[in-house]
């Protein structure tokens, strides 16, 4: 059930008795824009990190202890076009606790506290928490390049885009980060929580009413409702971009860039996950089977869809002596799949294969929610699993085929463990 | 089939031990899609001197078997098992530990199939000296990609300097060089000695009726036959305090440096029920020193020698347990530093206190609560059957059981300057920004 807070303020009550606890997911969503996306992952640090009432990670973390152990974090995505801010908390439903405690009221309580009374005094943030976060953002930057594999896909989206806010990750740059003050980024927050289309979603085994009336006294202000555009599009391009790098390491990653027009529940997409699917989602696809299996090249060599932004990535860990093998296996790969080189045998079981992942998706609550909202970001409503499935069941070679030839590499990254 | 039925957590166990000596644990969960099956052989990258099923003497295999074992488990005659499961809707997996293998496979459909080809494909080898060959270059990928990662770099850091005879030391997956030495014959008698199944246990959790579960899967059984049920003996050289190595260091080409503690335990740790006691008794004395809601955790965080990769684990399986507190760190000396010194003071800290414990107790429940959401984690806890008979879900009114005494106790046995040990990983200096 959706009803309206405020305007442009949702919340979403999925009532259900499968699981042992209550999750709450308030979701913040703005324009993506390279101005805020650094103010937006800093902001999540720091509203994570204390608060007024809570002043101290010791005081916020031993709240949540009370709360028998309530799961609490925030995190920054993009999805195409919008930056999401996400808090969420999740915590045990009461029936299984022997003290019966209002936990989840207190929890509740507990999120108003965080979101409407930061650790602000004077107009600006807690200097000393501010500092400290940014400091962290810092050394998090670094210490994610560390993973390679993470590190190869970054530099392989600079490659890929053309946006400067398309080109960085959610979690923003160290250059835009320097820039922030603790009385700039207060400024911000407070435009945040006026603007950003803020959507709720409760789920669990809950008393609506009681939730409903709690909700309501979360002083949110309405705002205008916009739909910004969602899915980024691609400009057509001549040119591909390559780069290749060495680091003193022991395997190199060699990444792929692919424009495609799969976009998340339009019209190519049921077709785009068979098409994904087949050619290197899964462990009987084109890719698996001819990089490692056969030719014993990799141990990971995958495929995988970003629907929000028509990319496709390809990810190998490889040794560099065998980097033209490995580009040439690929690229055949991809002929295969246009020139509809695959069975119905494989079609079939890729079909079995999508309907399985998106069921048991469904035991998984963090993943019903997300779900829940990218549908209605993309839709406006949410789709049944089957009709989804029913849409996959339904997908012809033709439109795979179709869908495959619609792919264009665009972009390389090769990071190679030689150090000339 | 017994039956059993947690009250308090709505939760009921069937569990059987076959005439095969395998031990079947079922737990419907009805309201999810999905079913879940793990099947667990005791037999992990430790096990590397044993007495082969129809040998006498013992022998030492090249490092890494365990695991390679696993991956060749999945070829078959005709094909793929992943195929077979994939047409059947289900996906596979399988991990190797220090001290087990488990194969799994989770579907929506097909579940009788799908536990059938389960059973089938691990009770089945099938090894031939091409496949063996062709698999050393996908695994020797594996390896290195390991490598580059600077946690489990980290992590076999510390155990290195712990257990420098034990073979918990070595890398699950073995090295380049060593898993050249592996052949089908090697294969076999591994297979052979440790995948008979009175060393195994089966583990299935989700949607289904468990009578008939327990039917189905105890005549697949009664179809095969294996040789007679033995123990199998197994060979770990001893080691002292002085074998422990206080300190070691390697660089890496990234840009945080990480920091490692490891405390040694020394001797038996406690066997069954006791043990899972003792593990949480040790959880519970970890949290309170350096959780999240101690002073010492405020204090570390804003001096800014910890950040929020930091974290600490208690570990008990077969042959060993150890402590572990780590994490990424501007100044790895300072680091091990502090937290050793808050070790070794544990007993006397005033973070050991009731108030504390109560909040500590509280959350570690819900935490346990929250956990039993997911039937993956639910069958990976019940599969390792360290503690005899008792289980995750025994472990709310343990976590209510134990008292401050009993943790300062443990606190002062457990915490001792001779069976630390630090590791840390520095960035490589001459590489280029």
């Amino acid at each position: 059930m959706s009803i309206q807070l405020t305007e442009g303020v949702n919340l979403h009550i999925m009532p259900t008795e499968k699981y042992k606890t209550v999750r709450i997911v308030m979701k913040f969503r703005a324009p993506l824009d390279k101005e805020t996306i650094t103010k937006r992952a800093l902001l999540s640090s720091l509203i994570e990190t204390n608060s007024e009432k809570y002043p101290t990670q010791t005081a916020l973390r031993s709240e949540l202890s009370s709360l028998f152990g309530a799961s609490f974090g925030t995190s920054v995505t993009k999805k195409g076009k919008v930056h999401i801010l996400t808090v969420s908390l999740s915590v045990v439903n009461e029936k299984y606790l022997t003290m019966s405690d209002s936990i989840l009221t207190k929890s509740i309580d507990f999120l108003k506290e965080i979101i409407f009374n930061p650790n602000v005094s004077d107009g600006h943030f807690d200097k000393a928490t501010f500092t400290r976060e940014k400091e962290n953002l810092v050394d998090y930057y670094d210490s994610i390049a560390d993973d390679k594999q993470t590190y190869a896909n970054l530099e392989l989206q600079k490659l890929f885009f053309d946006e400067a806010s398309q080109k960085i990750p959610s979690i923003g740059t160290k250059e835009d980060l320097a820039e922030i003050t603790e009385t700039s980024l207060y400024n911000y927050y407070k435009k945040m929580l006026q603007e950003d289309q803020i959507d709720v979603y409760v789920l669990g085994d809950i008393n609506e009413k009681q939730l409903m009336t709690q909700l309501k006294e979360f002083p949110f202000e309405s705002r205008g409702i916009i739909q910004p555009e969602l899915f980024y599009k691609q400009a057509d391009f001549k040119k591909m971009n390559s780069k290749t790098e060495s680091q003193d390491i022991k395997q190199a990653k060699f990444n792929l860039g692919y424009t495609t027009d799969i976009f998340y529940l339009q019209n190519n997409y049921y077709a785009g996950q068979l098409f994904n699917g087949l050619f290197g989602g899964f462990p009987h696809s084109k890719l698996f089977v001819n990089v490692r299996e056969k030719e014993s090249l990799a141990y990971y060599a995958s495929s995988s869809l970003d629907t929000f932004r028509g990319m496709m990535i390809v990810q190998t860990g490889i040794d560099s002596k065998k980097l033209d093998q490995v580009k040439e296996i690929v690229t055949l790969q991809l002929k295969e799949m246009q020139i509809g080189n695959f069975t119905e045998e494989d079609m079939d079981q890729t079909k079995q294969m999508l309907k399985n992942q998106l069921l048991q998706s469904e035991d998984n609550s963090g993943a019903v929610i997300e779900r829940t909202y990218s549908n209605q970001l993309a839709k406006n409503e949410v789709i049944r699993i089957e009709e989804w499935m029913k849409r996959i069941e339904a997908v012809t070679k033709e439109e795979i085929i179709e869908v495959a030839n619609r792919v264009k590499l665009k972009a390389t990254f090769f990071l190679s463990e030689e150090v000339k | 089939m017994i039956k059993k039925h947690y009250e308090q957590l709505n939760e009921t166990i069937y569990t059987a031990t076959l005439s095969n000596g395998l031990s079947v644990t079922l737990l419907p969960k009805n309201e999810f899609h999905k079913t879940y099956g793990l099947f667990t052989t005791k037999y992990g990258s430790i096990d590397n001197q044993f007495v082969p099923r129809d040998g006498k003497q013992l022998t030492l295999v090249p490092d890494g078997i365990a695991h390679f074992l696993e991956h060749k488990m999945f070829e078959k005659k005709d094909g793929d098992v992943f195929n077979v499961f994939g047409k059947l809707g289900a996906s596979a997996n399988a991990f190797t530990s220090f001290t087990q293998t488990s194969y799994l496979f989770s579907s929506t459909t097909n579940v009788d199939e799908n536990i059938e080809t389960l059973l089938d494909f691990v009770q089945e080898p099938y090894f031939t000296k091409e496949t063996v060959e062709k698999e050393k270059g996908i695994i020797s990928q594996e390896i290195q990609m390991y490598e580059d990662e600077p946690d489990w770099r980290l992590f076999f850091g510390i155990l290195g300097n712990m257990y420098p005879k034990h073979p918990l030391h070595i890398d699950i997956a073995g090295t380049v060089e060593s898993i050249k030495d592996i052949t089908a014959e090697l294969l076999h008698e591994s297979y052979n000695t440790f995948y008979h199944p009175s060393n195994m246990n089966l583990f299935i959790v989700g949607k289904m009726n468990p009578e008939e579960m327990m039917e189905l899967i105890k005549s697949n059984q009664a179809k095969k036959s294996f040789s007679e049920v033995t123990e199998i003996e197994r060979y770990f050289p001893e080691e002292t305090v002085d074998d422990i190595k206080p300190f070691d260091s390697i660089k890496m080409a990234i840009k945080r440096p990480k920091s490692i503690i490891g405390i040694k335990g020394i001797g038996q740790a406690p066997k069954g029920k006791e043990a899972l006691v003792y593990k949480t008794t040790m959880d519970l004395l970890l949290a309170l020193l350096v959780g999240p809601t101690s002073d010492n955790y405020l204090r570390l965080y804003d001096s800014g020698v910890i950040d929020d990769s930091f974290s600490y684990d208690f570990s008990l399986e077969r042959t060993f347990h150890f402590a572990d507190i780590g994490g990424d760190t501007k100044d790895p000396e300072t680091f091990s530093k502090v937290i050793k010194e808050i070790l070794l003071t544990a007993k006397m800290s005033p973070e050991l206190n009731e108030d504390h414990l109560v909040l500590i107790k509280k959350r570690m429940i819900g935490q346990v609560l929250q956990s039993l959401n997911s039937l993956e984690y639910i069958a990976n806890q019940y599969s390792q059957q360290s503690y005899g008979e008792a289980t995750l879900f025994d472990l709310v009114p343990i976590i209510e059981s134990i008292t401050l005494n009993q943790i300062k106790q443990v606190a002062e046995e457990f915490m001792q300057e001779s069976h630390m040990s630090v590791f840390h990983i520095l960035p490589k200096e001459d590489g280029k920004e």
